[in-house]
C-alpha cells in the first residue's frame, strides 16, 4: 500500500489532500481533492493545505488553493537572472512558507543544501553538513533538539550534532530526522505515535489487552513501567537500526518515518507503514514487500498520511 | 461515497437486523432522542478555515448516519466509524500546532464532531458503553461545544445504562474504600505568629472589599462554604459514582517543574487507584475544568459572593479542580488573576510571597515558566539562591471549610498533607 504505480521523474510533493508529482519538462500530474490545472514551465512545486508553491521560469509564486488559472498567483517574485534554482522551499537568500509573508529570509552566512519544513519547525541542512532548526509554535515537542522545550525564532545549530556531518534531513510533523554520511540515523521530537522508533507509551497502552467490560478500572495497570518510555526526545537520538543497516534516505510523514534502506515505522493507521495493516508500531520494520517482489528502492518519500516508495526491479 | 438523503429520517428500534440485539437496542434509542430529526437539521456550518474536504467527510458520516440503513447495518457503521476516525485525526493534527489560544474554534468544533459521529457508531453496538464514554470525553476535553452540549448529554444517558449492571459491584467496593483520608503520619510545617494569614468568619462584602481586595492582602474565609452540598457529599466512594468512567488530565511526577513530570489522560477510576488508594507514585489532577464536562458535580458547588465585587461577568470565571493524594507539589509560581482556593477534602501547605517579593524568588527565565520560582521553597538552594533567605512570606494550613483568598500575581506555593480535593475560582 501506498506506492506509486510509475516511479516519478522528480520525487512527489504531497500534503493532505492533494499530491503533485513533477512529470518533467513542467508538466504536473495532480492527484487527490484538487482537480485543477497548475500553468505551465514549473520547474518545482511544494503543495500545502492553503497554497501550492511554484518555481517557474524565473519566479516564485504561490497559488490559492482552488484559483483559477486566470485569477493568476496570489505571490508572486521574480528571480534575478542566473539566481540558482533550488529545491522548494529553499529560494535564493531565503525559504518558502506556505502562507503569507510566502518569503522567509535566512541569514546569507548559513549557506544551506537542503531545506525541510514540519507544521511548526524548519530544519535546515547546510552544506558544510551541520544542521541548524528553530520555530515559533510556543509549545515546542522537542523537534528542535536544543534539549529545551522552548522555543527558537532564529535558526540555531544543533550542538549536539555538531562533528558529525549530515548527509540528509527530514521533517515531520513535530519530528525531525537526519541522516550522517556514514548512514548513521538521529531522531528527535515527539514520539506521541512511535515516529521515532523509540518505545511509546501510547502505543503500549493500545497493545494492553482491551477488556471488553464495562468494568475498565479494574484492569491491571500501566503506570509502574511508565519511566521507560520516550514521550519527548528533545535531543537528537542515535537510532540502532536491526542489523546495523545503514541508511541512505529518510522522509518523515506527518506522524510516521520512512528510511531507505527500506525500513519504516510510526502511525500506521491508515496503512502508510506498508505493513498490510493499520496498528501504529514503535519498531522499525522492513517492509517486506519490496524484496518479495523483486525490487530495489531507490528512494522514499512521505505525505502526512501515506507513503511514496521508487523502486526498481532487480 | 455519500449516499442520498433519506426522508425517514434516523431509524430507530424498527433497526431490522438480528445483531442488534435488545440492550445495544435501549441504548440507541435514547441516544437517537438527543440528535436532530432529520439530517437538514444537523447543521455542518463551519468557516473557509475548515477545508471543504473536510467538511465533505463530515457530511458523509452524518450521511451514513442519517440514511435509510441508518447504523443498523455493519457496513455503513463500519465506514462511519472509519470517517470518523480520519476526522478525529485529521483535526486532533490541527489541535496540536500553535498554542491552544490560537487554534481555530472551528477545528476543535470538528474534532468534537468526528468524536460525536464515533460515539454514536459505538453506541449503537453493545458493550463499549465505557469506550464510548471515553470518546465522548476526550470531544469534550479537546473540543468545542457542539450542537447544544450533546457531548455532555450522550455521556449522561450512557452513564444511565452504565450504572444498572454496575449496582451491586459498586457498593461492595464501597466497604473496602471506607479508608481513613486524614494521614497522621505527615510532617506538618509548623507556621511562626509572624507569618500567619488572618481568618475571619463570614465577611461582609464591603469589608472585604476595603481591607483585602484592594489593598490586595490575603486572608482566610471561614464559614462562607460549610453549606455547600460538596462539603458532606464527596468522598472517593462519591467521585467514583459520579464520575469513575470520565476521562481527566492527569499530571504524572511530583512537580511540573521537574524533567519526568508528563500529562497523561485516564479514568477518574483508574486514577483513584493507581494514585490515590496505591501510593507508588505521584498524579495530580490538576488544573482542570472539571465542572464544565461533568455539570453533576457543578451542583454540589457554588460561585463565592465575593467574586461578585470584581468586574468580570459570572459566566469568565474559571473553575478549576485539583484532587490528589498527600505529596502534591504546586511549585512557588503566581497567576494573573485573584483566586479563591476552596478546600474541599484534606488539608494543605501553602506559602504566599507578595508580587513585590519577585526579585528574590528567582523567577525562571524561560518563557514557558517565567510565572514559576526556580527555587524549591521547603528545601532552598540558598548558594544559588541567596536572596531567597530575605523573601518575607505568610503561611496557612488550609483545612476543610476554609477559602484562601489570594491576590492576583501573589506568588503562592501549595503541598498537599492529606488526599486533598480543591476548588478554584480565578476571577478578576
Amino acid at each position: 500500500s501506498g506506492t506509486s504505480p510509475v516511479p516519478p521523474r522528480t520525487p512527489p510533493r504531497s500534503c493532505c489532500p492533494l499530491t503533485a508529482l513533477s512529470a518533467g519538462h513542467g508538466r504536473l500530474v495532480l492527484g487527490g481533492w484538487l482537480a485543477g490545472a497548475l500553468p505551465g514551465h514549473c520547474q518545482d512545486l511544494l503543495p500545502s493545505e492553503s497554497h501550492v508553491l511554484l518555481l517557474r521560469g524565473t519566479a516564485l509564486e504561490a497559488w490559492a488553493r482552488g484559483a483559477r488559472l486566470c485569477q493568476g498567483p496570489s505571490w508572486q517574485q521574480q528571480l534575478h537572472p542566473g539566481e540558482a534554482a533550488r529545491p522548494l522551499p529553499l529560494a535564493p537568500c531565503g525559504y518558502m512558507i506556505p502562507r503569507p509573508p510566502f518569503l522567509c529570509p535566512l541569514p546569507p552566512a548559513l549557506r544551506a543544501q537542503k531545506l525541510v519544513l514540519g507544521l511548526e519547525h524548519v530544519v535546515l541542512l547546510g552544506q558544510d553538513g551541520t544542521i541548524y532548526t528553530w520555530g515559533c509554535g510556543r509549545w515546542v515537542h522537542g523537534q528542535l533538539g536544543h534539549g529545551g522545550l522552548e522555543p527558537a525564532l532564529e535558526p540555531r545549530l544543533v550542538e549536539a550534532l555538531h562533528g558529525v556531518p549530515m548527509g540528509d534531513v527530514a521533517a515531520g510533523g513535530w519530528h525531525s530526522v537526519s541522516v550522517s554520511e556514514g548512514g548513521d540515523l538521529y531522531v528527535w521530537g515527539w514520539n506521541e505515535s512511535g515516529q521515532l522508533a523509540l518505545p511509546s507509551k501510547a502505543l503500549a497502552e493500545k497493545r494492553a489487552p482491551a477488556t471488553a467490560s464495562v468494568s475498565q478500572h479494574e484492569e491491571p495497570s500501566l503506570g509502574a513501567e511508565a519511566a521507560d518510555f520516550i514521550s519527548i526526545q528533545a535531543f537528537p537520538a542515535l537510532l540502532d537500526l536491526p542489523e546495523g543497516s545503514e541508511v541512505s534516505k529518510v522522509s518523515c510523514g506527518s506522524r510516521h518515518t520512512a528510511a531507505v534502506t527500506r525500513k519504516s515505522r510510526g502511525l500506521g493507521k491508515y496503512g502508510q507503514l506498508g505493513h498490510n495493516d493499520t496498528a501504529s508500531s514503535d519498531q522499525p520494520r522492513q517492509v517486506g514487500y519490496f524484496p518479495a517482489n523483486g525490487l530495489t528502492v531507490e528512494d522514499v518519500v512521505c505525505g502526512p498520511w501515506n507513503t511514496y516508495v521508487g523502486a526498481v526491479e532487480k | 461515497m455519500s449516499r442520498p438523503s433519506s426522508p425517514e429520517g434516523l431509524a430507530t428500534s424498527s433497526c431490522p437486523t438480528a445483531d442488534q440485539v435488545s440492550a445495544g437496542n435501549t441504548v440507541w434509542v435514547d441516544i437517537r432522542a438527543l440528535l436532530p430529526n432529520t439530517k437538514e437539521d444537523l447543521k455542518l456550518d463551519f468557516s473557509e478555515k475548515v477545508e471543504e474536504s473536510v467538511i465533505s467527510l463530515l457530511q458523509q458520516a452524518r450521511d451514513l448516519l442519517y440514511g435509510a440503513e441508518s447504523l443498523c447495518s455493519g457496513s455503513a457503521r463500519e465506514t462511519c466509524l472509519q470517517v470518523s476516525e480520519i476526522i478525529i485525526d485529521y483535526s486532533w493534527e490541527k489541535l496540536n500546532i500553535g498554542t491552544w489560544r490560537d487554534v481555530e474554534k472551528d477545528w476543535r468544533r470538528v474534532y468534537s464532531y468526528g468524536c460525536l459521529f464515533k460515539a454514536l457508531c459505538m453506541c449503537s453496538e453493545q458493550g463499549t458503553i465505557a469506550d464510548t464514554i471515553r470518546v465522548c470525553d476526550m470531544g469534550l476535553l479537546m473540543g468545542a461545544s457542539i450542537l447544544d452540549n450533546i457531548l455532555v448529554r450522550i455521556i449522561n444517558v450512557l452513564q444511565k445504562h452504565l450504572t444498572y449492571g454496575k449496582r451491586s459491584a459498586e457498593e461492595d467496593a464501597k466497604e473496602s474504600q471506607r479508608k481513613k483520608i486524614r494521614n497522621d503520619h505527615t510532617t506538618v510545617p509548623s507556621i511562626k505568629s509572624e507569618e500567619v494569614i488572618p481568618r475571619l468568619h463570614c465577611p461582609s462584602l464591603e469589608h472585604f472589599r476595603e481591607n483585602y481586595m484592594i489593598p490586595q492582602k490575603p486572608v482566610i474565609l471561614e464559614g462562607i462554604v460549610d453549606h455547600w452540598p460538596c462539603m458532606k457529599k464527596w468522598s472517593l466512594d462519591y467521585l467514583r459514582q459520579i464520575a469513575g468512567c470520565r476521562t481527566v488530565p492527569v499530571e504524572v511526577g511530583s512537580r511540573y517543574t521537574d524533567e519526568e513530570w508528563s500529562q497523561t489522560l485516564m479514568m477518574v477510576n483508574d486514577f483513584i487507584d493507581q494514585y490515590i488508594v496505591n501510593k507508588n507514585s505521584i498524579g495530580y489532577l490538576a488544573q482542570h475544568q472539571l465542572f464544565d464536562q461533568i455539570p453533576e458535580l457543578k451542583q454540589d458547588i457554588c460561585i463565592p459572593d465575593y467574586c461578585s465585587l470584581g468586574e468580570g461577568e459570572e459566566d469568565s470565571i474559571t473553575i478549576n479542580a485539583w484532587f490528589g493524594p498527600e505529596g502534591t507539589i504546586s511549585p512557588l509560581h503566581q497567576d494573573p488573576q485573584q483566586n479563591f482556593l476552596v478546600q474541599v477534602i484534606g488539608r494543605k501547605y501553602i506559602r504566599l510571597y507578595s508580587p513585590q517579593e519577585s526579585e528574590n524568588l528567582y523567577p525562571h527565565e524561560t518563557q514557558i515558566l517565567h510565572n514559576t520560582s526556580q527555587v524549591d521553597v521547603e528545601d532552598p538552594n540558598l548558594v544559588k539562591f541567596p536572596k531567597f533567605e530575605r523573601a518575607a512570606f505568610q503561611a496557612c494550613i488550609l483545612t476543610p471549610g476554609q477559602v484562601l483568598f489570594i491576590p492576583v500575581k501573589y506568588w503562592h506555593y501549595v503541598r498537599s498533607l492529606d488526599v486533598s480535593f480543591s476548588v478554584s475560582f480565578w476571577w478578576l
